[in-house]
């Protein structure tokens, strides 16, 4: 039953760019960028409680550092580029999450929204390398021989990005690492009474939920081939809190059905530019009044128990 | 500017009374904030967004009535008390068993709504609003301050008086300080925990439509003033997040920071002033300066 569901999904996801129009490829590669950003908030806040209203900021910076490395350095393979905007990015992630670690609840959030206007006026201030207002054209990027010049190849580019990262956040989830983190978020005194190191391991969240928005910033420059300080403002950080509440706080495929619920939300409302917060708050409030699981726990609620969990 | 030049008396004078005006709107919006913090334990996203439907409510009893300006205040506070029972009795109250995280989810979508509905019914532009006060700077000695900025201090001290006098000398007052202090025994008094919240978001919101009214004039009234929340809290951070006097002075301080700033600085950075000493407070100082360390009880 979960091997055909699977096997069903990789057939679609494969299949999707031969069987819909072109800008349905363009969009489907932005959910899963914004899925690989939900992951990494989810591994954040649904897993460590930890809530940032900073993603956006973290966004940018792997989004510039991809862009500004493929411009000026085109031989990098593209691989290394990515790593490099995840590897920034994390470093960033590091710097903010070790003073932050003694904030939590209300005051994160407030520093790491803070974190998000300042990234946004530090790009506008470094304009001799960012190009500031008027934005940065982001180079097509070649993969070794093949140069990524459809939508078709970059989908599968950020479509693979995605597939590894969520079996990586997979494995992090289901190991030591995860059950620590889990432990913390239900109490972190037990958790500290159990051996779990505090500090250690809310960092390692930091740095990893960084690391992943970084990766998904650099793939997001290659796909959109355009930057500019204002793509990354903090309705976007507020996006992606929308993404992980209505898909399910603590779920990796939650996370990935909340980015393709707001991503496709977001793209038909497009038109609609002055209802667009209006139904994005409303969803916000119904979500947690109604729905505080979100689609994760919905789906898990409506599906009859297996005895073969394990 | 920026090359820190030395000031004149005069215009220092202008700056800090300048800076103290704008400083009294944060330690407005600051003391929202910590009223219903220290009731309810969460914050608010949308405080900024009451404060700019109320002062818009006000601003169309100006114009469809030609109701003169303090009729117009009025008409902003019954407006912002009505909206925030409202949303209290009809949404948080609901939430109020789930988590805090809950709540300040549900706060930041009425944000977004109230913005977006804002935005409906008055467009994103920008009106200008009537002052109480004239407009030909005073001199006083030899520095000239604008009449506006002694009136905002001067209301927001009267304002802050009331408030005070309201926590210390009436019944609501206490009951609400008892709620801060420890709910399971105020609700053991027979304090009606649940009318000290109501009461809470409807002074909040009161506060505020005072506060916007005040600073409509100067900052122009449009869907986006609620932003002004932001520096509010950054205010009841510098002062520590909770303390009613640490609200005000942390607002007066980053009031008169923000106008000294471009001064000192350049002016690059002028725009993150605000964001900057929010965390470097929080990195630093996370009590801020009236700030109690609290050990918590496992």
């Amino acid at each position: 039953m979960r091997a055909a569901a699977l096997a069903g999904g990789a057939v679609v996801v494969l299949g999707w760019p031969w069987a819909v129009p072109r800008y349905f490829v363009f969009l489907a590669s932005l959910i899963a960028i914004n899925a690989i950003v939900a992951i990494g908030l989810n591994l954040l806040t649904g897993y460590t409680n930890q809530l940032s209203f900073g993603h956006a900021g973290f966004l940018a910076i792997g989004a510039y550092a991809a862009a500004l490395l493929t411009i000026q350095a085109p031989l990098v393979p593209l691989p290394l580029t990515l790593l490099a905007a995840g590897l920034v990015t994390a470093a960033v992630g590091l710097a903010l999450g070790v003073p932050c670690l003694r904030l939590e609840g209300l005051y994160l959030a407030m520093a790491t929204l803070a974190f998000g206007f300042v990234v946004v006026e530090a790009i506008l201030n470094l304009d001799w390398l960012t190009r500031g207002n008027d934005g940065l054209r982001v180079p097509a990027a070649r993969l070794g021989p093949w140069p990524l010049a459809t939508d078709t190849s970059r989908y599968y580019l950020v479509v693979t990005v995605a597939a590894l990262l969520i079996v990586a956040a997979r494995n992090i989830t289901s190991s030591r690492t995860g059950r620590a983190l889990l432990a913390l978020r239900e109490s972190e005194i037990a958790a500290q009474a159990s051996g779990v190191n505090l500090a250690a391991y809310k960092t390692l969240a930091f740095v990893v939920s960084a690391f992943y928005t970084g990766v998904a910033g650099g793939l997001f420059a290659l796909v959109v081939g355009f930057l500019s300080p204002d793509s990354f403002d903090v309705f976007l950080s507020v996006d992606f809190v929308a993404m992980i509440i209505v898909g399910g706080l603590g779920s990796i495929l939650g996370s990935v059905m909340g980015a393709a619920v707001i991503t496709t939300l977001n793209d038909s409302l497009a038109g609609f530019q002055s209802y667009r917060p209006l139904i994005f708050g409303a969803i916000l409030v119904a979500s947690m009044l109604f729905m505080p699981g979100g689609i994760a726990s919905a789906l898990h609620r409506a599906q009859p128990r297996q005895g073969d969990r394990a | 500017m920026g090359e820190g030049a030395p000031l004149t008396t005069a215009a220092l004078a202008h700056v800090l009374v300048s800076g103290l005006a704008t400083g009294s709107i944060y330690a407005l919006m600051a003391l929202s904030l910590v009223i219903i913090y220290n009731a309810t334990r969460t914050l608010n996203f949308a405080q900024g967004e009451i404060l700019m439907i109320s002062t818009f409510v006000g601003w169309t009893t100006l114009q469809v009535l030609k109701a003169p300006l303090v009729v117009a205040l009025l008409i902003a506070v019954v407006a912002a008390a009505v909206l925030a029972w409202g949303l209290e009795r009809l949404l948080i109250r609901r939430a109020i068993s789930a988590t805090h995280f809950d709540v300040l989810i549900i706060t930041l979508g009425l944000s977004l709504i109230l913005r977006a509905a804002a935005g409906l019914l008055w467009t994103h532009d920008e009106f200008p609003f009537p002052s109480f006060f004239a407009s030909q700077p005073l001199a006083v000695g030899a520095a000239r301050v604008a009449p506006a900025s002694l009136g905002i201090i001067g209301a927001s001290l009267a304002l802050m008086l009331a408030l005070a006098a309201l926590f210390r000398w009436t019944r609501l007052g206490r009951a609400m300080r008892a709620v801060a202090q420890n709910q399971r025994a105020a609700r053991l008094m027979g304090i009606s925990v649940e009318r000290v919240y109501s009461a809470s978001w409807i002074l909040a919101a009161v506060v505020g439509a005072v506060a916007g009214v005040l600073i409509a004039p100067v900052i122009f009234l449009s869907s986006q003033m609620g932003l002004v929340a932001i520096n509010g809290f950054t205010a009841a951070v510098l002062g520590g997040f909770g303390s009613m006097p640490g609200a005000v002075v942390g607002g007066m301080v980053l009031g008169v920071l923000e106008n000294l700033a471009p001064l000192y600085l350049p002016s690059s950075i002028k725009h993150s002033v605000p964001f900057l000493l929010l965390i470097t407070i929080l990195i630093v100082k996370p009590g801020g300066l009236f700030g109690r360390v609290t050990a918590r009880k496992v």
